[in-house]
């Protein structure tokens, strides 16, 4: 069987029956790994009981007793999100060392459905990027092209799924982490709805727009991890009660009816015409397949960004308050607290993690807070009205994830504002907290794949994987594979 | 330079936020900033209307509440396992002065 | 120019210390009475090991994320309503950012805007008349995460911290008056009274040795002078460990203030505001810090937490839970028992159990001033020597009211029926069993006369001295009496002795 060839969906079939071993299964995503991971640089950490749990989850199989959903499925895990006994580092030398005593709750669903957590994925620290250029670990390269980048944060979950190391990676979105690197890697990437997910064990970056999703090829394949992954936590404050539908069940429901949004302000200056083209190539697939589109606005769109660089940096720099060296952390040699403190984290955070902290401290300082924090939650609250204007007349939203395909390693490293400004198509979601997707739709001359964004009303994730997985049905880009790893050729 | 932040500034936030800065990082931060604040100094500029509420969370639901009771807590020696110092028993710091 | 500033500084020096107002705000920090912590289900027992109570969250471990605790809200709208306090229907929570080694995410959970109490009042009184019953405005009370232990090295050799963390994220309720007392006395009164209601309701053990109750003081003067009124610069006093602590360092930083505004004149308009401490060992208060500007916490909306609403259903369940606090009893104990206000202060003071006993003895032996008297000074004696409260004391309400009866009745003269208590206290015993084994018997008319006749006239100059008009002489011979028989009533005695002698 050729394992490179099949998608989560069509290994968890061949796994339940019984064509296939979770043991097999691991080893040939261990041994990808092993021949990959060098020029990638994807995994930060690789477990080291994949094989014993795909042993015993085989055994169980065997004797005839129940096993999950993703019975043997591989699983790379975003290095922000909290593993029990595995080394979670966000990326960083502030954690370089840390075990944690416990697992994210989504960790804990993914293992109670038998799925195997396979190994830690690289990562801008602390999520603060969106390039992937900014670990500790150094950065992560595109698999299409490696001297790109593979888009961040989740650039190395983005890289592993793309390069065949994994069929399944979990990353987190907080202004489109997994999202533009799903659309700089050719996968397919899902931010749910604000709630949706827990975030209990997701290290923390910007709490009120931090979300975890699932990073696959597919959307069915996004569909099957997110109806394992999604739902209320008692442990997490802001996860929503709403039921869990099981997302699997509505995709092949066509798409006649279903009105789509074009959103006027995401075609202004700035996009790249072949990623325009494409996207309007798109629209008519869409279009094809039974939709209805019109053109929608989202006015306060130019602000997004604005109000994201500050929010998020204001949150952020509250959250990584804890990274003091006391508990948990790297500590800088210091013989006074204060020494302590500000050595500590002079050498333990990176340049654009200290930027953002210095940012967000200074905007919620006295004198500053309402000109910056508080204006710029009240723009917010404009943004998430337009949303709530658009989807009375839409029930999608369409447009590019981001303004080009991916950029050259090094390319904005002296200018953090020109890579701000590439988040402007995918910090919105976050800000009004609606589900998005990210799906290729195409490669650009350079061979760069090209990716499309739905947006969608809140928890109507279903609606996003519908029309993904209807277009996927009739469109081949999500099965086009990198030219480098292809994998092993029969 | 920008109309929002000079070095002055640039230094107390950086104590505020207890990041030791070299006076090259300080030159190189005061710039930076200076750049970002200018680019999002562009909020002071919409207006809105005075009902406008602040959005602050994404979720505007209430009450996620949990009853009181004692679960066991989590095992001293893992806990300080990740400390850079502890005697097994405390957490270890530099004195305050 | 130095003779003007002179003459200003000897018009100062004629100003007296009753020109001056004392003005007082105090902020009080309660640990309220839940099992858990507030974000997370670690326990909150006082004196575990060190670092054995905590877990994840209340390490703030990176992924980690808080929920509040129903009981600790349900205890804070129960003290809210007990202080008169208007009870929030929506209340959220901030961040307060600030870096300290027992403090582990950087910042503190609090409530800055929309504080779960909101303005109150608490009416204090001295059952002396020390000073005028007063009304002490309360600005709010709002619910916050308690920081862990830091134990530095006392040694001066600059050795490390060592950090406890097992208190970190226990509830707190941080109650702050308005500046509304004008004495020392009248601090300690409102913390008195504070915490009697907080032990009444039950929200709050009210430890101070274990830190469940913690008092900072706010102070400052207003001066009459020069036409004008002058105020000193607010001086805060940090972590009062006892209410008379409380009340001497309020005393000497009042005449400290005044000392100095005599000496130098600085005004709250030159000064920012200090933080001291108070040194019990040498009865002052140290300078230790000014609040320097770079104290800024950077109060901002948790994002990991939602709002919390409550309905009027809600607090009109958690209202019906709240008994008579301490001034309906006071007045309670004056109006249906008939006690002076000071005796019913003594009684109601001691806290709820005590005035249940009152209660149950005072109705069984039917005079609640006999009662009020032997709970006033024989049981309480006993409890303050014992260091127990009401509910371990050895003597049950019936048995206390079966002795006081035979008191009331004269059937027990009081030094006898205290060597009975005594006797009931340190054997367990029953009234008539403890009468029994002191050998305790009515002494019979005729043997009283013999008595009598027999002290008269063994001690022929004392009664000369009766007769005489010397009435008090009596007493002699009363106390003679007891060593004939000790069973001999003194009051009997003394009535029989003046009738022999025509008196």
């Amino acid at each position: 069987m050729e394992i490179s060839n099949l998608g989560a969906s069509e290994l968890v079939s061949h796994l339940s029956a019984g064509h296939l071993t979770a043991v097999d299964c691991i080893q040939y995503f261990l041994q990808r790994i092993e021949q990959t991971n060098q020029s990638l640089n994807a995994f930060v950490n690789i477990s080291d009981t994949a094989l014993q749990r795909a042993r015993e989850i085989d055994a169980r199989r065997a004797s005839g007793k129940p096993v999950g959903p993703l019975a043997g499925l591989p699983i790379a895990v975003k290095d922000g999100i909290c593993t029990s006994g595995l080394k979670t580092t966000a990326g960083s030398k502030m954690l370089e060392q840390f075990v944690p005593p416990y697992d994210a709750t989504i960790v804990r669903r993914l293992i109670d459905a038998d799925g195997i957590v396979i190994g830690k994925t690289n990562m801008d620290e602390f999520a603060m990027g969106s390039s992937t250029e900014h670990s500790h670990f150094g950065a992560v390269k595109n698999p299409w092209s490696l001297d790109r980048v593979p888009g961040g944060s989740s650039g190395g979950s983005a890289a592993c799924v793309a390069a065949d190391m994994s069929p399944v990676a979990i990353g987190s979105d907080t202004g489109g982490s997994i999202r533009q690197p799903a659309s700089f890697c050719g996968i397919t990437g899902l931010k749910p709805t604000y709630g949706r997910v827990s975030r209990y064990g997701l290290i923390a970056f910007a709490s009120s727009l931090d979300q975890i999703g699932p990073m696959t090829r597919t959307a069915k394949d996004s569909a099957l991890i997110l109806s394992v992954i999604a739902g209320h936590d008692v442990k997490d404050s802001t996860s929503a009660k709403n039921d869990v539908p099981d997302f699997t069940r509505s995709l092949e429901k066509p798409l006649t009816g279903v009105r789509i949004g074009i959103c006027r302000e995401h075609f202004d200056e700035g996009l790249d015409p072949e990623v325009e083209s494409c996207v309007r190539e798109a629209t008519k697939v869409l279009e094809s397949l039974g939709a209805a589109t019109c053109e929608i606005h989202l006015p306060h769109t130019p602000y997004a960004v604005a109000t994201y660089y500050v929010v998020a940096p204001c949150e952020a720099s509250s959250n990584l308050a804890r990274y003091d060296g006391v508990r948990y952390t790297y500590r800088a040699a210091a013989t006074d607290l204060e020494q302590m403190y500000c050595q500590t984290r002079a050498a333990g955070f990176g340049d654009e993690v200290k930027q953002r902290i210095m940012l967000g401290t200074y905007a919620l300082s006295s004198g500053y807070y309402d000109a910056f924090y508080l204006k710029a939650s009240r723009v917010r609250r404009m943004i998430k009205h337009d949303y709530d204007q658009a989807f009375g007349e839409v029930d999608l939203i369409l447009g590019p994830t981001s303004p080009t395909t991916a950029f050259s390693i090094g390319e904005h490293s002296h200018n953090p504002l020109a890579m701000y400004l590439a988040d402007i198509y995918t910090v919105s979601a976050n800000l009004a907290g609606v589900p998005a997707i990210s799906i290729p739709a195409g490669i650009s001359a350079s061979g760069l794949p090209i990716g499309l964004q739905l947006q969608a009303r809140s928890f109507d994730e279903g609606a996003l994987l519908q029309a993904a997985h209807q277009f996927q049905s009739v469109t081949g880009w999500h099965a086009t594979k990198p030219p480098l790893y292809q994998g092993p050729q029969t | 330079m920008s109309e929002f932040i000079d070095r002055a500034v640039v230094e107390q936030v950086a104590r505020l936020a207890r990041i030791h800065l070299s006076e090259q990082q300080l030159d190189a931060s005061s710039k930076q900033l200076g750049e970002i604040l200018n680019y999002v100094g562009q909020l002071e500029r919409v207006t809105l209307p005075d009902d406008v509420e602040p959005f602050f969370g994404a979720i505007e639901s209430v009450n996620a509440i949990r009853a009181d009771e004692v679960n066991s807590s989590v095992d001293r020696d893992s806990i300080l396992s990740n400390a850079p110092d502890s005697d097994g028993e405390f957490y270890s710091v530099p004195p305050v002065f | 120019m130095n003779s003007v500033n002179e003459s200003a500084k000897e018009a100062r020096a004629r100003v007296g210390f009753d020109q001056v107002t004392v003005v007082i705000g105090m902020e009080v920090h309660v640990q309220l009475a839940t099992q858990s912590k507030l974000f997370c289900s670690c326990s909150t027992q006082f004196g575990a090991p060190p670092n054995t109570q905590t877990c994840e969250v209340c390490t703030g471990m990176p992924g980690s994320l808080p929920v509040i605790n129903n009981q600790a809200l349900q205890l804070a709208i129960k003290t809210g309503l007990a202080l008169n306090c208007e009870i929030a229907r929506s209340t959220k929570w901030d961040r307060k950012n600030y870096f300290y080694p027992d403090l582990p995410k950087g910042y503190q959970i609090s409530q800055f805007d929309k504080p779960i109490c909101g303005k109150g009042y608490l009416d204090i009184a001295d059952a002396n008349g020390a000073f005028e019953p007063r009304r002490v405005r309360l600005e709010r009370a709002h619910l916050e995460e308690d920081a862990g232990k830091s134990i530095h090295d006392e040694s001066s050799r600059g050795g490390n911290s060592k950090i406890d963390l097992n208190r970190t994220g226990t509830p707190l309720l941080e109650i702050v008056t308005k500046p509304d007392m004008r004495s020392a006395a009248e601090a300690r009164a409102f913390l008195t009274e504070l915490k009697l209601i907080l032990v009444y309701i039950g929200v709050s053990d009210c430890n101070m040795q274990q830190g469940s109750l913690r008092c900072d003081g706010n102070i400052n003067l207003h001066i009459e002078f020069g036409g004008q009124t002058i105020a000193t610069p607010i001086v805060e006093i940090k972590n009062l460990n006892s209410f008379r602590a409380a009340e001497r360092s309020l005393t000497y930083e009042a005449r400290r203030q005044f000392d100095l505004w005599q000496q130098c004149g600085l005004t709250i308009d030159d000064s920012p505001k200090q933080t001291r401490g108070w040194n019990d060992a040498q009865q002052v208060t140290t300078m230790q810090r000014e609040k320097e500007e770079s104290a800024d916490y950077r109060y901002f909306p948790d994002p990991d937490l939602i709002a919390v609403s409550t309905s009027e259903e809600e607090i009109a369940a958690i209202e019906e839970q709240i008994d008579r606090l301490p001034a309906i009893w006071r007045e309670h104990l004056s109006e249906v028992y008939n006690l002076k206000p000071y005796d019913a202060d003594v009684i109601v003071s001691q806290g709820r159990g005590l005035v249940d006993y009152f209660r149950e003895v005072a109705d069984q032996c039917g005079d609640s001033r006999i009662a009020s008297n032997w709970i006033g000074q024989e049981v309480l004696r006993y409890l303050n020597e014992s260091g127990l409260e009401i509910d371990r004391y050895p003597v049950a309400p019936r048995q206390m009211a079966e002795l006081l009866k035979r008191v009331v009745s004269n059937q027990l003269e009081q030094t006898r029926a205290k060597e009975v208590l005594n006797e009931m206290v340190a054997s367990q015993l029953s009234v008539a069993a403890a009468i029994e084994k002191l050998g305790i018997k009515a002494v019979d008319h005729d043997e009283l006369k013999s008595i009598c006749q027999q002290l008269i006239d063994e001690h022929p100059e004392v009664a000369k001295q009766i007769q005489d008009g010397n009435i008090k002489a009596v007493g002699r011979l009363v106390g003679k009496a007891r060593k004939l028989n000790p069973n001999a009533n003194p009051g009997l005695v003394k009535d029989m002795i003046l009738k022999f002698l025509g008196i």
